[in-house]
């Protein structure tokens, strides 16, 4: 008797959750076809071909997608605060966590974006403003015939002098450099260095005569590495590096033994932007496996959603090392200045 | 008289378009660039000058615009001051082949000479293998990242804004002028001194402001050629604009480095109709 009155609950349980999930979609169906989603430039190829025929078939929608600079769309959304144009905006940390300090962006609910809760951790961020829908690594991009470095500290090897290139602290990579250094100086682990950039900022000094030379521009790096003329850029990540290697440059992406970095990619909902329900379910998708596997072998990217299986030789986003985030935001612009007149 | 005023009041109001476009265009503009530079964070605020002004590091910085600019300009000058001369005296073909090497690559972005520059004076480059070959040097010389391929590069993309004025004048320029100069006794040096050169001066005071006002203000070039461990005045108020969001300081730049080009400007066409006046 028990048995049949609890499969009677179970199955009332279970036909209103398939109303539910049922439900959801055709709600989503109903409103708005098209959405406005803010991000890169440099993303628009593998997105407008792969991922969002892809939410098209699973969501109806249509995307109309504005690639730029991460800071361009900044001031996009700025100047719509009172009427946002985007739903949806994908962009590097440095510009969420400002974007996040404008009030532009609007936590995400887990209610609404159920991914939200699959994801590794340390992918979700100031509590769910804005996640980590992929993550390229970092580490130390090289020219194949130099061979591969083993240590950060490689950076400073004499037989390098002059053909090291890092990244400016203009440039989100470019804080790695900064991290190592301060954990070389101190021998501490990455997550205690992190706190002490007073010690990132001595090391990296004594490395700044024998450079190269200090990008913002990441092509034309990448391209003085592919011929030679650098043997490596320290902070690299495997969206750019490993990219050029599909495309058969003599360059390859090494993580040394003190570890490689998560480099942030977010993605965030806009605050009063239009369509909130189909936002949800956009930045839901992008969070789940079906886009994620795309993106990793579109773009290189490690998946952040825990049921996406890793392709292979791809490390894994527990052992790559995510920052402080709130940290670095409230330091970035005393670094930066720090950056230009101490260090250059 | 009343005539006159008439005119004059037409003169004016067909000017009134084009004076209401240049002050909503370039004068608003400008006074708020100015305006903003002296505010902080409660109102009126001389902050982000004494910052400019009170450390070493933006003094380095300023220096760096003005020594880039300087040499730039003395070294296109020194180029294009025989090059208009030979382009001026040329016939037929010849003046249009050279005229045209010297503004077709006007039409190539900049963002493509810097690169290529970074190629041609790489230690694989042409640069240094032919320097091998010449048995100049032994094994390749650093060039790219220097200051000295950066005044490369800065010369390479803006000679043609020496050129074109001085060759300007010299085109206009009266050959028996000379002659009569020598008729009178004057040697080809004080021909060269005391007529050529008075007569050539205006073209070569517009190629000298174009060519600083340019150089002081350059941003891609210094961008590619050299990067961050040569900042200039551009690449700081890039800098505070777009990553540390300090718009008073970033105005505060541009505002002199407005300056530096203007004085500039000013100075030099007064010191260009000086020994006019004079004469």
């Amino acid at each position: 008797m028990p048995v049949t009155s609890l499969s009677r609950r179970t199955l009332l349980k279970a036909s209103a959750a398939l109303a539910g999930t049922v439900a959801m979609p055709s709600i989503v169906r109903a409103a708005p076809k098209e959405i406005v989603i803010g991000g890169p430039a440099g993303a628009a190829k593998y997105f407008n071909e792969s991922v969002f025929p892809l939410l098209k078939q699973k969501l109806g929608v249509t995307v109309l997608y504005e690639g730029t600079n991460s800071l361009t769309n900044l001031q996009k959304m700025q100047a719509d605060k009172a009427a946002p144009k985007f739903s949806v905006v994908i962009m590097d940390d440095p510009v969420m966590i400002r974007a996040a300090a404008e009030g532009l962006i609007v936590p995400m609910q887990a209610s609404a974006i159920p991914n939200l809760g699959k994801l590794v951790p340390g992918a979700v961020h100031l509590d769910g403003m804005w996640a980590n829908y992929q993550l390229p690594w970092a580490g130390i991009a090289y020219n194949t015939k130099s061979g591969a470095p083993t240590s950060w500290a490689d950076m400073w090897a004499p037989s390098h002098k002059g053909k090291v290139i890092v990244p400016s602290i203009q440039n989100t990579e470019g804080f790695w450099n900064l991290l190592i250094a301060a954990h070389l100086e101190t021998g501490k682990p990455l997550a205690e260095a992190q706190y002490d950039i007073d010690a990132g900022f001595r090391k990296l000094k004594s490395l700044v005569p024998s450079l190269l030379n200090v990008y913002t521009n990441a092509p034309q790096a990448m391209n003085l590495l592919e011929q030679g003329e650098a043997d490596m850029i320290g902070g690299q990540f495997s969206a750019y590096t490993l990219t050029r290697k599909m495309d058969g440059a003599p360059v390859d992406l090494a993580i040394p033994k003190e570890g490689g970095f998560a480099m942030p990619s977010g993605i965030a909902k806009i605050t009063g932007g239009p369509a909130s329900d189909l936002a949800d379910a956009v930045i839901d998708a992008f969070l789940g496996p079906d886009v994620q596997q795309v993106l990793a072998t579109k773009a290189v990217v490690t998946p952040t959603n825990l049921t996406t299986p890793r392709p292979a030789g791809y490390p894994d986003p527990a052992t790559l090392f995510a920052p402080d985030w709130g940290f670095v935001a409230k330091e970035r612009g005393k670094w930066a200045e720090r950056w230009t007149t101490e260090l250059l | 008289m009343a005539g006159l005023t008439r005119e004059r009041r037409t003169a004016y109001l067909l000017g009134l378009p084009a004076a209401l476009i240049t002050a909503a265009l370039f004068l608003v503009p400008l006074a708020l660039l100015f305006a903003v530079s002296f505010t902080g964070a409660d109102g009126f605020s001389l902050s982000a000058y004494a910052r400019l002004f009170g450390s070493e590091h933006y003094l380095w910085v300023i220096g760096n615009s003005l020594q880039l600019a300087l040499i730039t300009t003395l070294v296109t000058l020194v180029i294009a001051y025989p090059a208009s001369f030979a382009i001026a005296r040329a016939k037929g073909v010849w003046r249009s082949l050279l005229l045209g090497s010297l503004l077709l690559p006007l039409a190539a972005s900049v963002i493509v000479k810097a690169f290529a520059w970074t190629i041609l004076l790489r230690s694989t480059g042409i640069v240094n293998n032919t320097l091998i070959a010449l048995g100049l040097i032994h094994e390749p010389i650093r060039m790219i990242f220097t200051e000295t391929a950066l005044v490369i590069g800065a010369v390479n993309v803006f000679l043609p804004f020496m050129i074109l004025p001085i060759f300007a004048v010299v085109a206009q320029m009266d050959e028996r002028l000379t002659e009569a100069a020598a008729t009178l006794g004057a040697g080809p040096v004080a021909a060269f001194w005391r007529v050529t050169v008075p007569v050539t001066l205006p073209g070569v005071i517009a190629g000298i402001a174009l060519v600083f006002s340019l150089t002081v203000s350059a941003y891609v070039v210094p961008t590619l050629l050299i990067g961050e461990r040569y900042p200039t005045l551009p690449s700081t108020i890039a800098k505070a604009y777009l990553l540390t969001n300090e718009g008073s300081f970033g105005a505060a730049a541009g505002v002199v480095l407005l300056t530096i080009a203007l004085a500039v400007v000013i100075v030099s066409s007064r010191l260009g109709k000086a020994p006019g006046a004079a004469r």
